[in-house]
């Protein structure tokens, strides 16, 4: 019985989701963490860094939103601050010069909302991760943990496969903000019901290439597992040039119709 | 324009509440007594911006598709199109200025509010290949509040998209100069906004990528005096200059002048 879209939100923000960082730990060896922007600070709500997967040297990028009270509090609750895009944007270019296929995991709610991150470009910020992810000559991959909206979202996942938790979300707006725009025309069915955002309706229109079953809950890190290495399989035999335009096909595909 | 009365020839500044008459409005459309900068159509912004009769408009790629037939969106789209009298959100084309062959992309803050969605990214995308192809350089007026939520993901993945045909852009090392007006935010801010050689800004537009209330809800800070203005901008090193619409053109002139035209 697929879930409502309130038990879907209600799922991903729980304390209990599985957290980008236990993913890391789990299917991750000699994984090395990477702090700071170098230029204002460090972000808690991205932990980036280099790790093995399956034997190979991969870069990892994970939006947490913390466990409990104090982690949400350093984590922002996943709202990644304007030194976590500049973190990341570092960060991949070191996966550029060494090669290394680029994994993105997330449950965020979108970009941080703070006079720190307005004041200090956080517009710019992203643009330029959006435009690095797209342009990226190694292959990248995006795992939806839990949800993801706004441009926030998109600067993680401008990339070669996307995929998803049966449970995720990815959206222009968080439900609420769309939702809100509903209640003003009297509608007061799912947000949903109206625009794709689960990961079955994008799977439906092409954006996401594969759905990744959250039950049973034992097996859950061996199908993700499969699925992160599936995906980066796919994608091994295609060079700096076909691996960019994969990801400009991909979206111009899905943007013609 | 929808701001000027039909009858009236008196309009009431929406910053200081005086009454200015149309003479004393045009063409800048700045308050005599204020100095608050209307927004403008893109007619008003064509004519004190381009060489006269240089105008070019170019018939839009793309309508906008309401595929996911979002409820109440038809109604805000012929709402939009009788206010601001135009079909979109933005209009392009080519003009000169000072002689210089540009490409134009202008968008119209009228037509719910310049935001993004699959027409005007289409739009967007058409008038970077015109740019590329005819190798003459690309101005953007910025006016939007940012993804059109009315066409969900479709919106957003017009940030990427665009940033994609922008690359183009780069690596041909064509000009580009964006003139970000007011209001110039969320997923416009957050791709093509600041995406040019040389960023300009209009003195007091409202420039910046979550919403005042929005942060002010989130973060419980109380937010300096002139937050997300142009002039805050500046401060922090956000944009290279602000320029009053006064000076604009001649601005734009300057830089074309400075490039040789390229």
């Amino acid at each position: 019985m697929p879930k409502k879209l309130e038990e879907k939100i209600a799922l991903v923000r729980s304390a209990k989701r599985l957290s980008a960082q236990q993913v890391i730990s789990q299917l991750i060896t000699d994984f090395f963490e990477i702090h700071g922007d170098r230029q204002l600070g460090d972000d808690r709500a991205l932990t980036a860094g280099l790790g093995f997967f399956h034997g190979r040297p991969v870069t990892l990028l994970g939006v947490n939103r913390g466990a409990n009270i104090q982690q949400r509090q350093e984590m922002n609750a996943g709202a990644v601050r304007v030194t976590g895009y500049r973190k990341a944007l570092r960060v991949i270019k070191t996966a550029e010069k060494f090669k290394r296929p680029v994994i993105s995991m997330l449950n965020m709610p979108g970009a941080d909302a703070s006079v720190f991150s307005e004041q200090h470009g956080q517009s710019q910020a992203i643009a330029d991760l959006i435009l690095a992810m797209g342009q990226l000559t190694v292959p990248n991959v995006t795992l939806f943990l839990g949800e993801g909206h706004s441009g926030g979202a998109l600067a993680f996942s401008n990339v070669n496969k996307i995929l998803m938790l049966e449970n995720a979300l990815f959206s222009v707006a968080s439900p609420e903000a769309v939702q809100a725009i509903l209640k003003n025309q009297n509608q007061t069915r799912d947000a949903s019901e109206y625009m794709p955002m689960t990961a079955q309706q994008l799977a439906g229109i092409g954006l996401v290439d594969g759905i990744i079953a959250e039950t049973p809950a034992k097996t859950l890190y061996e199908r993700i597992d499969a699925g992160l290495l599936a995906a980066l399989k796919r994608l091994e035999s295609l060079d700096a040039d076909a691996l960019k335009r994969q990801r400009q096909q991909k979206f111009a595909r899905l943007l013609s119709c | 324009m929808s701001h000027m009365p039909k009858k009236n020839r008196w309009q009431v500044c929406k910053h200081c509440g005086k009454h200015v008459h149309e003479l004393q409005w045009a063409p800048y459309f700045r308050c005599p007594f204020c100095h608050y900068l209307q927004r403008l159509s893109v007619p008003q912004r064509l004519k004190i911006s381009v060489d006269p009769e240089s105008w070019q408009p170019m018939v839009l790629p793309k309508q906008t598709s309401d595929s996911l037939q979002f409820p109440g969106y038809q109604d805000k789209l012929k709402d939009a199109k009788k206010i601001s009298g135009e079909s979109e959100a933005i209009e392009i084309g080519t003009a000169k200025i000072d002689n210089y062959p540009v490409a134009l992309g202008i968008m119209d803050s009228h037509f719910m509010m310049g935001t993004l969605n699959t027409a005007v990214g289409a739009a967007l995308k058409q008038i970077m290949q015109v740019s590329l192809t005819q190798k003459i350089p690309l101005i953007l007026f910025v006016a939007s509040g940012g993804a059109r939520m009315q066409e969900g993901i479709y919106s957003l993945l017009q940030m990427n998209s665009i940033l994609n045909e922008w690359q183009a852009l780069l690596d041909a090392k064509t000009l580009v100069i964006n003139v970000l007006t007011d209001p110039t935010m969320g997923g416009v801010s957050a791709s093509f906004g600041f995406k040019a050689d040389y960023v300009l800004a209009e003195d007091k537009a409202q420039i910046g990528f979550a919403g005042k209330q929005v942060i002010a809800q989130t973060s419980h800070e109380i937010l300096p005096a002139n937050f997300q203005t142009a002039e805050d901008l500046l401060t922090h090193g956000l944009v290279d200059q602000i320029v009053p619409r006064e000076r604009l053109r001649s601005s734009l002139a300057t830089l074309l002048k400075l490039h040789r035209g390229k």
